[in-house]
């Protein structure tokens, strides 16, 4: 099932090329806060 | 030719200027045309909403309440006076002080965000070309590598009572009376109806809303609309459910001219009734004359809106149509985002716009507003919900304010316990909902609003409640046995 994305964290998700079901949430419930996107991103450097 | 603007934007309304500040703001060429103009044919920015719209409607809806509450409520505070007037003329004064502030002020903010300001009519020619044709007749064609048309929508009329001016107005004339008519008939129990018929009702009109739906706010909430409806109706509004208008006549002269209106009510009963003021009110469509040239390659839909996608793009690649005139709720908040998310893809960004939480916002008193999915809605879908409700009767703040109409309602999914809804009438209703905004957009479940902690005493405690009592745990009411 798809997480729940934040405002944030959903427009940084595509603007990335992320899919959001690869991204770990650690807000309540497995929401996908900004800060879970940023450090994705850190981790998945060379996805563009 | 090379092109003169990366942006050029039609219209200065809500979506427009925006749309135009935000592309300035991010290092593109903007320009904004605007064909209203003043009678020293100086351009008039801000459109519909600051000019004939949100705002003089709003200063009209303040000032009118006050002088409500000065002759009906002080008396319960036990402050006393001699009676209270109102001077109409100064109110209408003030209201117009206020509208020019504000449209001067976009002028201001297009200056400090290097939009230049194009006055006249813009017209969209093939290959995104613009023709610009001035007050003085002259035209240019200006090239741009991208089109925003911001062209809004005018009031729809209707054929049973034609627009004059004088006895029978719009929303614009209904904003510019200057004396109280003592009989005052409005067509359309909508926002606009409802706001305006209120202005004039509490200073003294007698007020008949004829609404030709059986249903009243059919796109709201229905708990929530009758119990609005309960409410204005004890201000004194009669609002006629089912009430269809079949023709209007000019009788007397000078000072005794009146409005005879003939209506068809649900039984089939033809009805009539005299005013001194009719407003129509039925509605707005898409403006889009002589917007399009015939090959400008852009298409309109069957309802005469512009053709758009989700990204708010016409059918023409760097040719975009954002607002009123475009699919969508009628609102300002709606283009003003549209032309954010706009300015922001043509920067190249990857913007995108929620169009599942634009909330709604109707500015009787109490005010009726809501968000996300009425009851009615999530029924109909088919999936189990949960509904807690909270009266403003059981709030302290709102007895302490002598302002205890109303309530909350909040729907969440039985299973997920997210939020799918939020509807209020009542004090602050729209900046309740605005709390409710914030949460649906962080997905909140019932639960995280539960869990929050909400000052006391104030008005948003109401929606803390609604929240806990969704799941039976409100504290300040008996809460219903749960199944």
């Amino acid at each position: 099932e798809e997480p729940i994305l934040s405002p944030a964290a959903r427009r940084m998700a595509d603007e990335k090329g992320f899919s959001p079901a690869d991204i770990t949430g650690t807000g309540k419930g497995g929401r996908v806060t900004k800060e879970d996107v940023v450090r994705h991103a850190e981790q998945n450097p060379l996805v563009t | 030719m090379a092109n003169q603007f990366d942006v050029v934007v039609i219209g200065a309304g809500p979506a427009g200027y925006v749309c135009a500040i935000r592309a300035a703001q991010l290092g593109l060429k903007t320009a904004c045309i605007e064909k209203w103009s003043d009678d020293k044919g100086k351009a008039l920015l801000g459109g519909t909403c600051l000019n004939v719209g949100c705002i003089p409607s709003k200063a009209l809806l303040d000032s009118s309440h006050k002088f409500v509450e000065a002759q009906k409520d002080f008396d319960v505070h036990g402050i006393k006076h001699e009676g209270v007037e109102i001077d109409v003329p100064k109110m209408i004064a003030r209201k117009n002080k206020i509208v020019k502030t504000l449209t001067t002020g976009v002028g201001g903010l297009f200056k400090a965000n290097g939009v230049t300001l194009l006055e006249g009519a813009g017209k969209v020619l093939a290959a995104k070309q613009v023709e610009l044709t001035r007050g003085d007749g002259s035209v240019e064609i200006i090239e741009s590598a991208n089109v925003v048309i911001a062209t809004g929508s005018r009031p729809i009329d209707i054929p049973p009572a034609p627009v004059d001016g004088d006895l029978i107005v719009d929303s614009t004339g209904a904003l510019e009376f200057q004396e109280v008519p003592a009989r005052l008939g409005v067509i359309g129990a909508g926002v606009i109806g409802l706001e305006l018929g209120s202005v004039w009702a509490r200073l003294g009109s007698e007020v008949v809303v004829l609404e030709a739906l059986d249903q009243f706010l059919a796109a709201a909430d229905q708990q929530i609309a009758k119990e609005s409806m309960k409410i204005i109706k004890k201000q004194g509004l009669d609002i006629r459910l089912g009430a269809r208008v079949t023709g209007s006549e000019i009788k007397g002269k000078g000072k005794n001219k009146e409005v005879h209106v003939t209506y068809v009510d649900s039984d089939g009963k033809e009805n009539s009734l005299i005013f001194d003021k009719l407003i129509v009110a039925v509605g707005r469509r898409p403006y889009t004359e002589a917007l399009l040239a015939p090959d400008s390659g852009v298409n309109l839909d069957e309802r005469g809106f512009i053709f758009v996608d989700d990204h708010c793009a016409t059918d023409v690649p760097g040719v975009y149509a954002i607002g009123d005139v475009v699919r969508g709720p009628m609102l300002a908040h709606k283009g003003s985002e549209e032309g954010v998310m706009v300015a922001e893809i043509i920067a190249g960004q990857k913007a995108q716009m929620n169009y599942d939480l634009i909330p709604s916002v109707i500015y009787t008193h109490p005010e009726i507003a809501w968000v996300g999915k009425t009851e009615e809605e999530v029924k109909a879908e088919g999936g189990e919900y949960k509904v807690g409700t909270f009266p403003f009767a059981a709030s302290g703040r709102a007895l302490a304010a002598n302002d205890k109409d109303g309530m909350v309602k909040v729907i969440a999914d039985k299973v997920t316990d997210r939020i799918l809804g939020v509807h209020v009438v009542g004090p602050s209703a729209a900046e309740l909902v605005q709390q409710g905004v914030i949460a649906m957009e962080f997905a909140a479940s019932s639960e995280d609003l539960a869990l929050t902690i909400f000052s006391h005493p104030t008005l948003s405690e109401a929606l803390h409640e609604a929240v806990l009592a969704v799941d039976g745990h409100a504290i300040h009411i008996a809460n219903r046995k749960r199944r």
